[in-house]
């Protein structure tokens, strides 16, 4: 299988952990990156800004993919959310299609509608599915009690198409338990982490932060995991602040999915980019756990 | 092509402000005729407790037609589009929706915009991302960029010239 790999804005300029775990575990799962030239920014985070730009700028990288004839791979929730409901509104609206493909015709490109979106979770659950993730498992990871958060833009809103269910999402679960770990609900599963107020709330998004990465470490979770450039960075490069603004010495170690992926599959540490991470991930990874 | 153009009170905004004004209007109908005020929305809104924002008194005031009110205010810019009101209405209304509208009206009418979303559009006109590469520190501080980790150079738009013409068409093309 072959995808488009479309970056968005936050991974490849700092999160890189997310896109080096990525770049070494879907290769091994026979699904193979196209990098391409020419993306930009999905629109997503400046929709509260003009909702036309957020809905021309997610086509126009559609349309990059389009002119290879290639589906997208969107690992971020926020850009796999804004070319889900670009598509949505221009598949349905003719009128639309024609005004945006207006605006995207100086660049030499079209929204035409062929290419799919899909993304990490996509991927892994549907379209690689679990038994040929189990068949690469090398060292599965032993008792680790893991709490997964699947962020916002992942699970809602249904209507658009989203990779997982709004009220009970398990995807994500069924994978960690498949890579030999061990999966748990917490209360706070489905709250949000704030990252988007980052633009003008900076402090209460680290208060949202804080909240749920405290009632995780209180619940005696051994670590978190994420599937979002925005969520992780929250809970693992700004851990320390967030855990200041809830009054915790929070020591959470949290990673990508793609990392634990990688890990059970035996891939060396430095190419899953877990040198990378803020948090103390060493909890886990030089075998405490 | 300038951050004003996209954002501010002139001429070319008329357009804009007209078709904001006629969203918030079909939403105002849709809310009429479905919203009966159970304050679901506000039960499960991530905004709530933390900046007390209410998607249902929101909604109420869209009703009653306060948009001026409501876009002078601060308390729509606490959302934090988690979209918990969306999926959880009875009535599929979408209280957020309506937040996206409202604040798209507030940038049009020239307010100011608050805290980095000038940056962040800013820097989406020069570059076509939110930011630019950022060089990062382990906690064993060593410094990494995306060449150290042997990632593929970064994707952007290849002539920026075209891509910014392509965003100011959105501000000023009369449809």
């Amino acid at each position: 299988m072959k995808y488009a790999f479309y970056p968005g804005c936050v991974m490849p300029t700092e999160q890189y952990a997310y896109e080096l775990s990525i770049r070494e575990v879907m290769p091994k799962l026979d699904i193979e990156l196209v990098s391409l030239k020419g993306f930009s920014c999905c629109g997503e985070p400046l929709k509260s800004v003009n909702q036309m730009l957020t809905l021309s700028l997610a086509a126009r990288n559609i349309a990059v993919s389009e002119k290879e004839g290639l589906d997208i791979f969107a690992p971020c929730p926020m850009c796999h959310l804004a070319l889900s409901e670009a598509k949505r509104i221009l598949d349905s609206d003719p009128n639309m299609k024609d005004r945006v493909n207006n605006y995207l015709k100086d660049e030499d490109l079209i929204y035409t509608g062929t290419s799919d979106i899909v993304h990490t979770l996509d991927l892994l659950h549907d379209i690689i599915g679990i038994e040929k993730i189990k068949e690469l498992v090398k060292t599965p990871l032993k008792d680790i009690t893991i709490a997964s958060h699947y962020g916002c833009h992942t699970i809602r809103p249904k209507e658009i198409g989203r990779p997982d269910d709004s009220e009970n999402p398990e995807k994500m679960d069924r994978i960690l338990e498949a890579i030999g770990g061990k999966s748990k609900y917490y209360p706070e599963k489905l709250d949000c982490c704030g990252g988007l107020l980052n633009a003008n709330l900076p402090e209460s998004a680290l208060t949202k932060t804080g909240q749920k990465l405290k009632g995780v470490q209180e619940q005696g979770f051994d670590c978190f995991v994420d599937i979002c450039p925005w969520c992780h960075r929250q809970y693992d490069a700004r851990q320390a602040k967030a855990g200041e603004t809830v009054a915790t010495k929070l020591e959470v170690p949290v990673f990508y999915l793609t990392q634990l992926i990688g890990m059970a599959f035996g891939i060396s540490h430095d190419k899953l980019g877990l040198n990378l991470n803020q948090s103390p991930v060493e909890k886990i990874i030089n075998g405490g756990k | 092509m300038s951050i004003t153009d996209l954002t501010s009170m002139g001429e070319s905004q008329t357009q804009i402000k007209k078709e904001i004004n006629d969203r918030l209007k079909k939403l105002q109908d849709e809310i009429s005729e479905f919203c009966y005020q159970c304050a679901k929305c506000t039960s499960g809104c991530e905004a709530h407790k933390l900046l007390e924002l209410e998607p249902h008194k929101i909604v109420a005031l869209l009703k009653r037609g306060l948009i001026d009110e409501m876009i002078n205010s601060e308390v729509i810019w606490t959302c934090m589009s988690c979209f918990k009101c969306r999926e959880r209405c009875p009535q599929k209304v979408a209280p957020v929706e309506i937040l996206f509208a409202l604040k798209n009206m507030a940038v049009a009418s020239g307010k100011q915009i608050p805290g980095n979303y000038t940056a962040m559009l800013q820097s989406v006109l020069s570059i076509g991302l939110l930011q630019d590469i950022k060089s990062v520190t382990t906690k064993q501080n060593k410094s990494y960029s995306r060449s150290d980790l042997g990632l593929p150079d970064i994707s952007k738009p290849n002539d920026p010239s075209k891509f910014q013409t392509m965003l100011s068409k959105l501000a000023v093309e009369k449809v």
